[in-house]
């Protein structure tokens, strides 16, 4: 036990005696405040890492677009939060295109008619027409828009009217010349085109196997002998599609009420639901990610790592050209933004009352918001995906197939589901992780590439396909940060120089990845990472 | 019936690689003339260096010539060698603000800087020597990149500020007189040119060579060329050293054309824009590598003026195009088709002949 984990133990064994050196000279309240801050900034590296750790472990694909998914998490969510009128707007018209994907398997009946599949010509076709329907068709809905260019309209004087309680919109607007009822059919027909197209490509490729040699495309299956258990695929699915339609057309209807009782919901509720969307949108993301544009790629490597670095700039611009260049704030909800008479506040049960943004713990100021919630949910969502991975099912085959994924597909299971689903997951801690942490950070398009440089320290440091590697990591990276940073003010008495050196803020990113070059050329598989 | 060359002998087959590129090298070297006796200047007026169609046509090449060389080295670590690394860029900056640095804060001369240039790139690349033999794959390419975006740090860093110029980039880098790319813009030109061509010879000769047969062999199966008793390590050092000195090079030829050295250029989007242009030209292939920066550069110029503020955008939606359907970039789907044509001449010249045997 002693030597197997000898290396580790002398590893943590240094890194504590660097730990206490650096706590020496501080007073307890110093001390206690950055360690408290590096936990919060390792919380939110975590959910990062962790997703991108469970990809890694599973597809061996490193997706450096993790990032852009933690970004567009957060400008999603902030979104929510902010601006719900645009969010109420964007259902219908995104409703009607899923209902053409939700029927997705009627194609295949439709098609196994003609008796042959179409030439994979028409599925090119087909998505290059559902893309000129929508370009047609989208700009004719009215959708309340913010600006990126123009600064009165710009998602910084949102944030700024919301902070100061004096939210206003501007009336919906649509630009097209279409009525939105035509529009709205045109939106509908799309998403039918695009599901059509997308199963003869889909069917096209269906002979690539995952890793290994592609089989000839499958004929589909004939009119006549498409069994019971076929149809009633379909018909769930006919039903999910109407459903769909309805709720489209509902929230159509009740716009402005839905809007209405959205902004009365308060600030708290709001956030919650910026959570979840900004998740959701991040996982669907991630999962139509995988399974369009990672998925021919599995076979090449390197070609796969490239694909996600082009997605990570694509993603970028994407946040640039919607929302624009400059950095804006996301306020924090009224839970954790009290100020006024008792604040900060100096017991739990005084927050209770007070909601203050601070809390006084040992004489140390800490905010509530940013240094105590963002570690909670860090906890929760370590020990929510543990219990997935130790105790479920799919956290059986998860990390089966971390240990060898061409086995587990010869057993029978059908990994690229799983493969698609672990992404997704990744992608929505993720994005939980970029609305957590907008409120503290701000948002910019660089956000996505600071974070990224972080989870990727901190995988490397831990061990890139272990998951309690990741979750070590990132602690020991934010630990880092806060303390360089706090160096930075006090300053490290260096003996060839005559002032202390005090690092500057730019420097502090810096640290982090001499400390991962450290830890890597002492062991090349990180602290918990598999010896080969 | 006798193909023509399978008459030439063994000498002049041996040369006949080094034909196209050396017409090319004419044919660039006269351009300039060309280009001022198609748009009404007379070719004496390039010789002045007058402005006009003949001096743009010459920055544009040099800026491609620079990003051609930086995207040659890339291609002989990752295309010939199978080295997956992110920390490229890190080679063509520190020369660049190298040069940068010892030219205008130190005063030093030309030669001395070189030299320096010189001794700093063989450090570079024992520094990744040293995370070599530790690290395979991802994580090499993790630690690499981790180490430039050290530099890119650092170098925007407030202490190092008056130095490098943090976060505006180095700026009035006095270049030497003779080769002041405003004044002699056509030196300048024939200097890139004739060092472009030269790097590019000599990778030639260089994956032709016995060792570079080796490094060919690694990318194809590492522990095959171990089982061989090669000591793949060094190999893949001699890779790191050439590739770094020859980057470097390129950042000094960058440092003193370019009038603002920005802290971009050791960025994450510095290593995404170099991998774009191997990718582009294909990789492995040498050819390739020119061929892809001059397609990137061009297709910045034309994205930035047709799309303006999106031009990065449409550049990334380019990219992961490439990445899907054209993975084996230009000069290798060429190749490949080449290989289809070569046999369907032969077959046809058998069927022609009656001597083929289906």
């Amino acid at each position: 036990m002693l030597r197997k984990y000898r290396l580790q133990l002398i590893t943590l064994a240094v890194l504590a005696v660097l730990f206490i050196m650096a706590i020496q000279g501080m007073s307890a309240k110093d001390g206690l405040t950055i360690v408290i801050r590096g936990l919060s900034v390792g919380a939110v590296t975590f959910l990062v890492a962790s997703g991108l750790s469970l990809i890694f472990g599973l597809m061996d694909v490193l997706n450096l677009a993790h990032g852009t998914l933690f970004m567009l998490g957060a400008y999603a969510g902030w979104t929510i939060y902010v601006r719900p009128d645009t969010v109420v707007d964007l259902i219908p018209p995104l409703a009607l295109l899923l209902v053409g994907l939700v029927l997705m398997p009627l194609w295949p009946v439709l098609l196994g008619r003609l008796g042959r599949m179409p030439a994979a010509v028409w599925g090119w076709l087909g998505l290059a027409m559902a893309g000129v329907l929508l370009l047609i068709s989208l700009p004719s809905i009215p959708i309340a828009a913010w600006s990126a260019r123009d600064y009165a309209q710009s998602p910084v004087s949102y944030a700024i009217m919301l902070s100061q309680g004096q939210l206003q919109f501007p009336p919906a607007e649509a630009t097209g010349p279409l009525s939105p009822a035509v529009a709205l059919g045109g939106v509908l027909l799309a998403g039918l085109v695009l599901g059509g197209s997308l199963t003869v490509l889909s069917q096209r490729h269906r002979g690539m196997r995952v890793r290994g040699q592609a089989t000839p495309p499958q004929s589909p299956p004939k009119g006549r002998r498409i069994s019971l258990s076929h149809w009633e695929r379909v018909g769930v699915r006919a039903t999910a599609a109407g459903l769909l339609l309805l709720a489209g057309l509902l929230v159509l209807a009740l716009n402005d009420n839905l809007t209405a009782w959205l902004l009365g919901l308060g600030t708290n509720w709001l956030f919650g639901l910026a959570l979840i969307g900004g998740t959701l949108t991040a996982a669907a993301l991630g999962g139509l990610m995988e399974m369009t544009l990672i998925r021919p790629l599995y076979d090449r490597p390197i070609y796969q790592l490239m694909m996600t670095l082009g997605l990570a700039v694509v993603g970028h611009e994407l946040v640039v050209a919607l929302w624009g260049r400059p950095e804006f704030t996301m306020p924090k909800p009224a839970l954790f933004n009290g100020v006024g008479d008792g604040c900060p506040a100096e017991s739990w049960a005084a927050w209770l009352e007070l909601h203050c943004s601070t809390i006084l713990v040992l004489g140390g100021r800490i905010r509530v918001y940013n240094e105590i919630f963002l570690i909670i949910v860090g906890l929760v969502v370590l020990v929510a995906v543990s219990l997935l991975l130790q105790r479920s099912r799919l956290g059986m085959i998860i990390r089966a197939g971390v240990q060898d994924s061409d086995m587990v597909e010869a057993l029978g299971i059908n990994v690229r589901r799983v493969f698609t689903l672990v992404f997704a997951l990744g992608a929505g801690l993720a994005g939980l992780g970029g609305v957590l942490a907008a409120p503290s950070i701000g948002l910019s398009p660089l956000m996505g590439e600071s974070v990224l440089l972080m989870a990727l320290i901190a995988l490397a440091i831990g061990g890139l396909t272990s998951f309690p590697g990741a979750a070590v990591g990132s602690v020991l990276v934010g630990l880092m940060e806060q303390f360089i940073i706090k160096y930075g003010q006090i300053g490290i008495p260096l003996p060839f120089l005559e002032e202390p050196f005090k690092p500057s803020p730019t420097l502090v990113p810096a640290s982090t990845v001499l400390l991962m070059v450290i830890i890597l050329l002492a062991m090349p598989q990180g602290l918990f990472g598999r010896t080969e | 019936m006798s193909l023509s060359a399978a008459t030439s002998s063994p000498r002049t087959r041996r040369w006949q690689p080094y034909l196209a590129p050396l017409g090319l090298f004419i044919g660039l070297a006269a351009l300039p003339f060309v280009v001022a006796l198609l748009s009404g200047q007379s070719p004496a007026g390039v010789l002045a260096n007058e402005a006009g169609s003949a001096k743009f046509i010459q920055g544009l090449l040099i800026e491609i010539m620079i990003l051609a060389i930086v995207a040659l080295s890339y291609d002989l670590v990752l295309g010939i060698t199978g080295l997956l690394s992110f920390g490229h860029a890190l080679f063509f900056a520190a020369g660049a603000y190298l040069t940068g640095v010892l030219l205008k804060s130190f005063g030093w001369s030309l030669g001395a800087t070189l030299g320096l240039v010189l001794v700093s790139a063989v450090l570079q690349a024992l520094l990744f020597g040293v995370v070599l033999p530790r690290v395979k794959g991802i994580t090499f390419a993790l630690v690499t990149l981790g180490l430039s975006e050290v530099f890119y740090i650092v170098v925007q860093s407030r202490e190092l500020g008056q130095y490098t110029g943090a976060d505006v980039g180095l700026q009035g880098v006095p270049p030497p007189d003779f080769l002041n790319p405003t004044s002699h813009r056509l030196t300048f030109y024939l200097v890139t040119l004739i060092f472009t061509f030269a790097v590019y010879l000599f990778y030639r000769l260089f994956v032709d060579s016995p060792t570079g047969r080796v490094c060919v062999a690694i990318r194809e199966n590492e522990n095959r060329a171990l089982m061989l008793g090669y000591n793949t390590f060094y190999f893949k050092l001699v890779v790191l050293v050439i590739a770094a000195i020859t980057a470097n090079l390129a950042g000094t030829l960058h440092a003193l054309y370019q009038p603002v050295i920005s802290p971009n250029i050791a960025s994450l989007n510095a290593m995404v824009d170099i991998l774009l242009m191997t990718l582009i030209g294909g990789l492995g292939t040498l050819t390739g590598a020119p061929i892809g920066a001059a397609i990137f550069r061009l297709l910045t110029f034309f994205l930035d003026r047709w799309f303006g503020e999106s031009a990065s955008f449409m550049l990334g939606v380019v990219y992961v195009a490439l990445v899907l359907f054209v993975p084996y970039g230009i000069v290798g789907t060429w190749q490949r088709r080449g290989f289809h044509l070569a046999a369907g001449r032969r077959w046809l010249l058998g069927l022609l002949t009656g001597r083929g045997d289906g």
